[in-house]
This record gives structure tokens, sequence and C-alpha cells, in this order.
């Protein structure tokens, strides 16, 4: 693998005329990734999904060299038709277009931006992978005082002959003060068995609202990657909802920097896996000051001999007085195959204040299944009204209604 | 109607029901009474269709051998079970569970679905017939429903599917004297010609209100008496043990 690296990672430098600056930021990350490679079990975080074997059985040899002068077609991405949105259109890890038209114009501005010449935050090898791969990055800012009409949808697709490669993508955003951006991703690849990573910082100014939806529903061999880094000041909201479905493997993880008092993070989510699927969310959240708030609730339902795991931490420093955390977990496992494990950890040095947590898995409740079936129901349609039931109250946790009705449609949720 | 001839179930080689026959024809409703672990909710179960017993005997319902049909089914054919212990269902609305159930029968039978506006007309006159509280359709499923509630949801579902065999295990312990005489009004309101009734109880009260035509005692898994109405008085007086 390192030599196919160093390879791809020549040609890449020779694709454009980047400024030293941005060759040593490249530089810097790719050496790191080299010393430190893909994360494997050995590492905490990743003691359930051990990334390095699952793209050696999953995927075999990677390249990582993409060609971002091509321009990939991008008129063959099914695009979300139940509402009105903004979007952005990621291919092989390139942004082939960024289109806010229902917005004003001068309330949003994009940047290019370069890297800084070192790398302040050694997040882990997965983003240094990204920042040595990503092309020029981009910095959206959200002005003051602005709420999007629409929200924006980013599509994560890949070319129909793109195969057995890595792909990263990077995008920053600024919420200035009061803004307010409801952001949803959506996967639609073209192939499969590729490894796509991606990385997103958000920082939110005082009283920004940050609500972002992740949906991987449709069915697909890849493996995915990705990392939410959020940074949050005074009265600051950030909403995380992750359905995690379709992908081979996925994990999400959700870093929030509770650096302002009254700001609050909500991380939410559904694993819904059939197969030999095997998904993850890593959740990380920081009280840093006094009087913030998380919550967080997962929900599973899990088929064959798929596998979720739910590592949720809530770490609160000796400032951080009056905290409020909360997390819990519940998966139905459907199949003696199928496997959910969470690792909740609390990390907590103030004295005063309210932090819980809980996790709880079974399988279908036969009696409830009996009680659906004597009403005349079929066993598929009592479990599928069952389901339903045990997914609604974290489906009801979506604040954006719209969105609510799109996550409910996917999951096939009726009322 | 229904013909259970030399029924004998185990759980676990743990025999419960032993030979146990019963006849129930169209129109009759019989009166099952036993001490608890008698094996009421048992029989119950089994002739509703759940798995996990160990069965021999005949049972047949309108001729069809029930062993054969799916617990679906046998609700598609007009058997009711009101559960001893109504099952909480989170997440699932009331109204919602109950068109769901209302339009699966009436499609496995081949009947035109209900659409929206027609089935709240027919829930609502139901409810209101059971004094049934309106506001509590629109919850989930018996989550946070009383006692009470929850059996009066059963007798509810009962009467807006209309069965042709209904079986209430227990469905009076735990009721109030007002709530007692509006299941047995919603029982009363259903006994027709050819509607027929299992109806087990504990005690003698619920008759009192719902005159049954046959009552049996059972002991042990084993019918050990039956008689007309005079029995069930006979037991209130002499109890299970004195009985023969
Ligand atoms: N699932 C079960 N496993 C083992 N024993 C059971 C089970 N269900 C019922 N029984 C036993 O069968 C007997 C009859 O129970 P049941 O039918 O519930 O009685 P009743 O409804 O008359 O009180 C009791 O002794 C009870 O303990
Ligand atoms: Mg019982």
């Amino acid at each position: 693998m390192e030599e196919q690296l160093k390879i791809d990672f020549e040609k890449k430098l020779k694709d454009f005329s980047y400024s030293d600056q941005e060759k040593k930021f490249k530089e810097t990350n790719f050496k790191e990734f080299l010393k430190q490679g893909f994360p494997n079990r050995k590492l905490e975080n990743w003691k359930f999904s051990d990334l390095n074997q699952i793209i050696k059985s999953n995927i075999g040899e990677l390249t990582f060299y993409n060609d971002y002068k091509k321009e990939n077609q991008i008129d063959k991405i099914e695009l979300i038709s139940e509402l009105e949105h903004n979007k952005i259109i990621i291919v092989d890890g390139k942004i082939e277009k960024i289109d806010f038209k229902f917005e004003d114009k001068d309330k949003i501005e994009v940047l290019v931006e370069q890297g800084e010449e070192t790398i302040k935050e050694n997040i882990n090898s997965l983003i240094n992978l990204n920042n040595a791969f990503s092309n020029k990055f981009c910095k959206i800012i959200i002005k003051k005082n602005y709420s999007l009409k629409k929200p924006l949808v980013i599509y994560h697709s890949t070319n129909k002959n793109t195969q057995s490669k890595n792909t990263n993508s990077r995008i920053d955003f600024k919420l200035e003060e009061n803004a307010c951006l409801r952001l949803i991703d959506i996967f639609k690849e073209n192939s499969e068995k590729n490894f796509l990573n991606i990385y997103y910082n958000f920082q939110l100014d005082k009283s920004s609202i940050l609500k972002n939806y992740k949906i991987d529903k449709s069915i697909n061999n890849n493996v995915k990657y990705s990392y939410n880094n959020v940074k949050q000041e005074t009265n600051s909201i950030s909403e995380t909802f992750i359905l995690s479905s379709g992908s081979k493997f996925f994990k999400n993880e959700i870093n929030c920097d509770l650096l302002g008092q009254h700001s609050s993070a909500f991380v939410n989510g559904i694993f819904d896996l059939d197969e030999e699927n095997h998904h993850e969310i890593k959740s990380n959240i920081n009280h840093l000051v006094e009087n913030t708030k998380s919550y967080q609730l997962v929900k599973s339902v899990l088929e064959k001999k798929s596998k979720a795991v739910y590592q949720g931490k809530i770490f609160v420093n000796s400032e951080a007085q009056k905290t409020d955390g909360y997390q819990l977990s519940n998966a139905i496992l459907l199949s003696e195959n199928s496997e959910f494990n969470a690792k909740p950890e609390l990390e907590i040095y103030a004295d005063d204040v309210k932090c819980s947590h809980g996790s709880s898995s079974g399988s279908l409740d036969e009696n409830s299944i009996f009680y659906l079936m004597s009403r005349g129901l079929n066993y598929q349609e009592a479990k599928k009204l069952l389901i339903n039931g045990f997914l609604l109250d974290v489906i009801e946790k979506i604040t954006d209604e719209e969105i609510k009705n799109l996550i409910k449609n996917l999951l096939g949720v009726k009322e | 109607m229904l013909k259970i001839n030399n029924l004998c179930a185990k759980i676990d080689s743990k025999s419960i029901l032993q030979d146990f026959k019963l006849e129930i024809n169209p129109g009759e409703v019989h009166a099952i009474m036993g001490p608890n672990g008698s094996g009421k909710s048992t029989l119950s179960n089994i002739l509703s269709g759940k798995k996990g017993y160990d069965v021999t005997g005949e049972v047949l319902f309108e001729n069809n051998d029930l062993f054969s049909l799916e617990t679906e089914e046998r609700a598609h054919k007009g058997i009711f079970l009101a559960f001893q212990y109504p099952l909480e269902i989170p997440g699932v609305n009331t109204n919602v569970f109950l068109k769901t159930s209302l339009n699966a029968i009436k499609k496995a039978r081949g009947e035109k679905e209900l659409d929206a506006i027609q089935f709240l007309k027919l829930v609502k006159e139901k409810a209101k017939e059971l004094k049934f509280d309106k506001e509590k359709l629109g919850r989930q499923l018996n989550v946070g429903f009383s006692g009470g509630e929850k059996k009066k949801n059963e007798i509810l579902q009962m009467s807006i599917l209309n069965p042709k065999l209904s079986i209430l295990d227990e469905t009076d312990s735990g009721l109030d004297i007002d709530a007692l005489k509006t299941v047995a009004d919603g029982v009363n309101a259903l006994r027709k010609k050819n509607n027929s009734f299992l109806i087990i109880t504990h005690y003698q009260r619920l008759l009192e209100y719902i005159k049954p035509d046959f009552v049996h005692v059972l002991m042990n898994g084993k019918i050990i008496k039956s008689g007309g109405p005079e029995l069930a008085l006979e037991l209130e007086k002499k109890g299970y043990e004195n009985i023969n």
C-alpha cells in the first residue's frame, strides 16, 4: 500500500500548481498518514470496527489518486424530489456543483481554502489522509442573522467506473451569529468497493443553529467514514441525525465542543441494518463550560449478520458545572447472528452535573407479535408495525417537519 | 361453531389441559370458571393460535381444523380474544392500529376496506357506546392506559371487528361496577343469533350482566362440571373445593 500511496501522492502534487503553503500542508498530512496507516482495532476508538481489516476484506488494494481536472457527469445523479433544496454535488471527492439558488447571494460566501501550514489538531489518520488527497477545500460562510430558506443537500457520489478507490472530501462551514443551516447529506454512489472519506468542520457562532441529517439509505458495497467537527459558541445548537443503513460499512464520528454557555448538542440516530452490514456511530460531546446540554438517542434494528456499534462519550471538564448530559441506546436484534455493541463513556470532572446513560437490546417481543396477529395482521405486518413503533420516538426527535417526513417515507413509516 | 375434542396441551412436558371437551353452537354464551392456574388463559391462547404449546386432540371452528390456521387466519375467520393482560405497544397509535386490524380482516374476507373517514365515524360511534375516552384513541396503544381502560379497549376492538366467536379472558377482573356494566353492554350488543361467546371468569359477578347459556367449571386443566347459569351461583357459595 505504501508504494501506491507514494506514487499517487506524487501524481496528485503535479496536478495543480499548489502554493508552497498548500504543498507543505499536504505533505505534512501525508507523512502523518504514512506513519499511522488506516486505524485498526488496537486503537480504543476502533476496537469494534477495525477499518484496516474492513478495507482489506471488502475492497482489497486501494488506489488514492483521483483526477480532479476531469469533469464528472452529474446529470445522472438522482436528486431528491420531495423537497426544494440548494445543492452541492460531490463526485469522487470533487465538488462538481455548488448551487444556492434559493438564497440571497450576499448572505452566503464560498471561499476556496488553502489549508493551514501545520496541522493544529491531529484528529486521526483518516483526517490526515483526507487533507493530503482532497482537493483545495471550500469554506462556506453563512452571514449574520441569515437563515437559509431551503435546506442544503450535499450529494455524495462516485463515477460509474470508479472502483477500489479512496475518495476524500472536506468542507468547512461557518455559521455567523444567529445564522441557521439545515444540511442533508445523501449518498448516491454509482459504483462499488470504494472508501469514501468525508470531513466537515463547523464553526457555530453565538446563537446559530445547525441541523445536519445524514441519510445513508441506498444499498451499496462501499466503505465510508464521516467526521463532523463542531465547535459551538454561546447559545448555539447543533442537531445531528444519522440514518445509517445502506452501506457495507459506515462509521460516523461526531465531535462537539461546547465552548459557550447554554450551547447544546443533539445526536440521534437509527441503525437499520441488514445482511452483513457493519455500522458505527462514535460521538464525543465535550462539555467545556457551565450550563451546556447534550442529548443522544440511538435505536437499532438489526437483521441477519449485521452489526451496529454505538460509542457515545460525554466529557465534562472541571469548569463545566450544571452540565446536562443524556445518552440512551436501544436495539432490536432480529436474528441470532446480529450484534449490537454499546460502549457508553462518561468522563466527568465537575461535581454539579446531571448525566446519565443507558442501553438495552433484545429480540422482538413475541407476545406483542401474537397480540397484533390475533387482530388479523400477518407476521410481517405485525413485525413492521412494532419496529416502526420502536423507531418512532427517535424519528420524533427530528425538529424539521419536512425532513422528518422525508425520513419517515424512506423508512416506510406510515401514519 | 366451535368443537373441541380431547384437547391436551403441554408446555415443556408439563401438562396443562387434559382431555378438554367443549362444543359451542352459534349464538350460545358459555362461561368457564376456574381457580388461578387451572388453564383458562392457556385455553384462550391455544384457540387464538399462540405458539409454544404441544397440543394433541382436535379443534374445529366452523368445520375448519383450527390447528392448520395461522393466528391471523383465525382472526380473519372471526375468532377474537380479549386478552387477560392486553399488551402495551409503544409508538403505535391506537387509531392506526384499529384501522390496520379492521382492514386486514376485511381484506382477507374480500370485503371493501374502510377509508379514513368511514373508519373514524365507526370508531367514534363505538367509543361513545362504550364510554371510551376518545382522546385515548390518539395515544400509543395501551401505553399509559389504566387497567380498566386497557380492558375497555379490548371490548372496543371486539365491537369494531364484530367477531363470530369472542373469547373474553377475565375481562372483568380489575373493573369497577360501572366499567363492568359497560363491558357487559358491549357484549350484549354483539349478542346476536350467530355470534357466540366464551367468557372466562373468576367470579360470577359478570354473569349477572351477561346471562350465560352454559357454565363449566375448570380444574387442573379439565372440565369437572357443566350446567346452566345456576352453577355459577353454586360455585360462588361453595367455592371450587366443594363442587362435584
Ligand atoms: N409459558 C408457560 N410456561 C410454563 N408454565 C406455564 C406457562 N403458561 C402457563 N403455565 C402454567 O400453566 C398453568 C395454567 O396457567 P393459565 O392458563 O395461565 O391459568 P389461568 O389462566 O387459569 O390462571 C399454570 O400452572 C401456569 O403456571
Ligand atoms: Mg389467566
